[in-house]
């Protein structure tokens, strides 16, 4: 089964809601509880303290996944660095992707931008595998100012490889916005955002990660598919 | 001796609380324990930057004027000789610190190496160490904040240097305990522009002092007082090298730890110690030093003023202020990893490792710090507080290198070092007998107030702790 990473902030309460459980219920799910220290709290000072609660709150989230239809197993780090983290468990177990957790009910429909610099073979068999026979909508989207950027091609071969695997697919073009406000413009009516991870910039680094943005913006979970190379940190 | 099983901590402390002691696996990128995992994300640049960031503030800022005065242009032989001692602990301390990736540092080695009883002596005189040494740099600091605003064009008295050391010490402090984002960045940060200051200076004041560029200066008598003095002031400045084993301390948070933690410990030890000789140098090539030590604790200040002119003296300054901060605060924030280490080895209550729940940090920890270290700060006196610094921390280093020796010759199971000293046993035999000999140069009260903080410590495990075992316990 395609393997999936969840972080949660496992002591501040950070929960994961039904909607996106029932939706990664065809994933082989493992639960990452982190807790980001600062710099001057030896991260075993923390673990000695916390690591009961911390366990049995992770206990919890992992079963409830189980009972939502998955597999699913946990991991428990104390770090001062969350993506360093997420990245290094990322690899150990060969997630396909890591989920950036928001509210949402059950989920019909998936908004997958194609957009930019991605890998969309690698995103669309991980929707395919996602959707798993299930009735998920998924609307296909792309931002681009002009025909030469290819994004009508890009949109249709992408489709027809979707409902190939029986998926109902809908696509969506636009010209008249830049890729992120598009983006958080057409997030009205779906319920989950699957994208793909980008690599790192300075747009990133000023405002912080293009998925968290989005998750922040849509309120809804975002699901960001891996790069094909281990990252390198 | 059992050598076949390994041993583990026994024993518990009159509040019934018993060591903490859980096998561990490291990799190079976390270490498991139990069912968590403890994420490794300091880089050898932040090993470094911890150990130069402690190192730089007191050898260069504080000590030029002072130790000129005393050993005259031989200062640097001084600074030198201290090099070379650090550098006889460092290659044990490394060893020791690859087999044994832990916070806690040397307190760490010492008591898995030669038991609970040395451990609880060292990890004591360590945190009361470490106090000292930053009340010295909280000291230093003020200095040159009274200097800062002299060159800005305020003039206040010297009355002003213990005021100011205690805001900015009781700053640190709270700051701490309300979590500092970002710290780590800020200290490698200061340490680079650190760095490109002191080179520009150096690169031309050394020019300067070979007679390249500007006025040729008047030679003087390289140890106008004999050698005597010479090693008295190595005692002394001594405490410009303590930071390396501070670099330890963090060991359980350090990426590749057996290629890291060498590198950053050795190598800080190498790049602050050319950089300390060099700056001496440069001080006495400029002035005579019966001048230097009338400008005291900032005397830097005039050298830079003679080489580069007020952009120099106010560089000077700026350096001064950023070191003397960045010392005291990897030392407070080192001595809250001290408690720690000790408390989880049931060597003193629990209580003082708790973390709160509002900032996630060691409150009580850094309590410990902070208190002692702002009473000591109002005593004013740089001199002794350096020395006791480097009293204590002395012990702890000829003890690490009594530890390698009893590990090395009967090498227990799990003790497996990424690195290996070269020169054993001549290298930590040599490296023990020098770091107490060092303290015979010390000032009797020195020695004395180091002796009297070792024999509570050594009363506090008879009293508190005395079932406990750690000798192996790992």
């Amino acid at each position: 089964m395609t393997h999936v990473l969840v972080p949660v902030r496992v002591l501040e309460g950070q929960s994961v809601s039904l909607g996106l459980m029932e939706l990664l219920g065809t994933m082989d799910v493992t639960v990452l509880g982190y807790h980001v220290l600062p710099e001057q709290t030896p991260p075993d000072q923390a673990r000695l303290q916390y690591e009961d609660r911390a366990t049995e709150a992770l206990e919890d989230i992992a079963e409830e996944f189980r009972q939502a239809g998955g597999a699913a197993d946990y991991r428990l780090v104390f770090t001062a660095d969350r993506a360093q983290t997420v990245d290094r468990v990322a690899d150990e177990i060969d997630a396909r992707a890591y989920v950036v957790t928001g509210a949402t009910g059950t989920v019909d429909r998936l908004l997958v931008p194609l957009t930019g610099d991605v890998d969309a073979d690698r995103i669309l068999s991980f929707v395919a595998d996602l959707v798993g026979g299930r009735d998920i909508g998924v609307t296909l989207f792309f931002a681009g100012e002009a025909e030469a950027d290819g994004g009508r091609e890009l949109l249709a071969e992408a489709a027809a490889v979707l409902r190939e695997r029986g998926i109902d697919v809908r696509t969506d073009r636009r010209t008249d916005t830049g890729p992120f406000e598009g983006l958080i413009e057409a997030v009205a009516g779906h319920d989950a955002v699957v994208m793909g991870e980008k690599a790192p910039s300075l747009r990133s680094m000023l405002f912080g990660e293009e998925a968290e943005r989005v998750a922040a913006e849509s309120v809804g979970p975002v699901l960001v598919v891996r790069r094909a190379e281990p990252s390198t940190t | 001796m059992e050598t076949e099983t390994q041993p583990t901590g026994e024993g518990t402390n009159i509040e019934g609380e018993a060591p903490v002691i859980e096998s561990t696996v490291e990799t190079d990128e976390a270490s498991i324990v139990d069912e968590a995992e403890l994420e490794r994300t300091l880089g050898l640049s932040g090993g470094l930057a911890i150990g130069i960031g402690t190192m730089i503030g007191a050898g260069i800022f504080v000590f030029p004027g002072l130790a000129a005065g005393r050993a005259g242009p031989a200062a640097a032989a001084s600074f030198a000789i201290g090099a070379v001692v650090a550098l006889l602990v460092a290659l044990p301390a490394s060893e020791l610190a690859t087999a044994m990736p832990k916070s806690g540092g040397g307190y760490y080695y010492i008591s898995r190496g030669l038991g609970a009883l040395a451990g609880t002596v060292v990890g004591l005189s360590l945190w009361f160490g470490l106090v000292f040494a930053t009340a010295f740099y909280l000291v230093g600091f003020g200095y040159y904040a009274v200097d800062t605003l002299t060159e800005l064009g305020i003039v206040v008295g010297e009355e002003w240097v213990v005021p100011l050391a205690l805001v900015v010490g009781a700053g640190f402090t709270v700051l701490n305990v309300t979590g500092t984002e970002n710290a780590a960045k800020l200290q490698n940060g200061i340490v680079a522009l650190l760095l490109s200051i002191l080179g520009a200076f150096l690169l031309y004041g050394g020019l300067d002092a070979v007679g390249l560029v500007g006025d040729p200066s008047t030679p003087e008598t390289f140890a106008p007082f004999g050698p005597f003095p010479v090693l008295t002031t190595a005692a002394l400045v001594f405490t410009s090298y303590l930071g390396f084993a501070q670099v330890a301390t963090v060991a359980g948070e350090m990426k590749r730890p057996g290629r890291n933690l060498p590198l950053a410990m050795i190598g800080s030890v190498l790049v602050v110690g050319v950089l300390y000789v060099l700056t001496v140098f440069v001080a006495t090539s400029a002035f005579e030093s019966a001048r230097l030590e009338t400008f005291g604790e900032t005397a830097m200040v005039e050298v830079g003023r003679h080489y580069l002119g007020a952009a120099g003296a106010f560089a000077i300054v700026l350096g001064g202020l950023l070191a003397t901060m960045s010392s005291a605060n990897a030392s407070i924030l080192s001595t809250s990893r001290a408690i720690y280490a000790v408390s989880k080895d049931a060597l003193v209550p629990r209580w003082a490792s708790r973390i709160n729940l509002r900032y996630g940090t060691p409150h009580v920890a850094l309590g410990l710090a902070g208190g002692p270290i702002l009473v000591l700060v109002a005593t004013g006196q740089v001199e002794l507080l350096a020395e006791i610094a480097s009293f204590l921390h002395l012990v702890l280093y000829g003890l690490i290198c009594v530890a390698l020796i009893a590990l090395r010759r009967d090498e227990p199971e799990w003790y497996d070092p990424d690195f290996r000293a070269p020169g054993y046993p001549v290298v930590p035999a040599v490296g023990a007998v020098a770091s107490v000999g060092l303290i015979g140069f010390m000032r009797p009260a020195s020695q004395l107030i180091g002796v009297a903080i070792m024999l509570v410590s050594a009363a506090w495990y008879r009293f508190y702790a005395r079932d406990v075992k750690l000798k192996g316990a790992l």
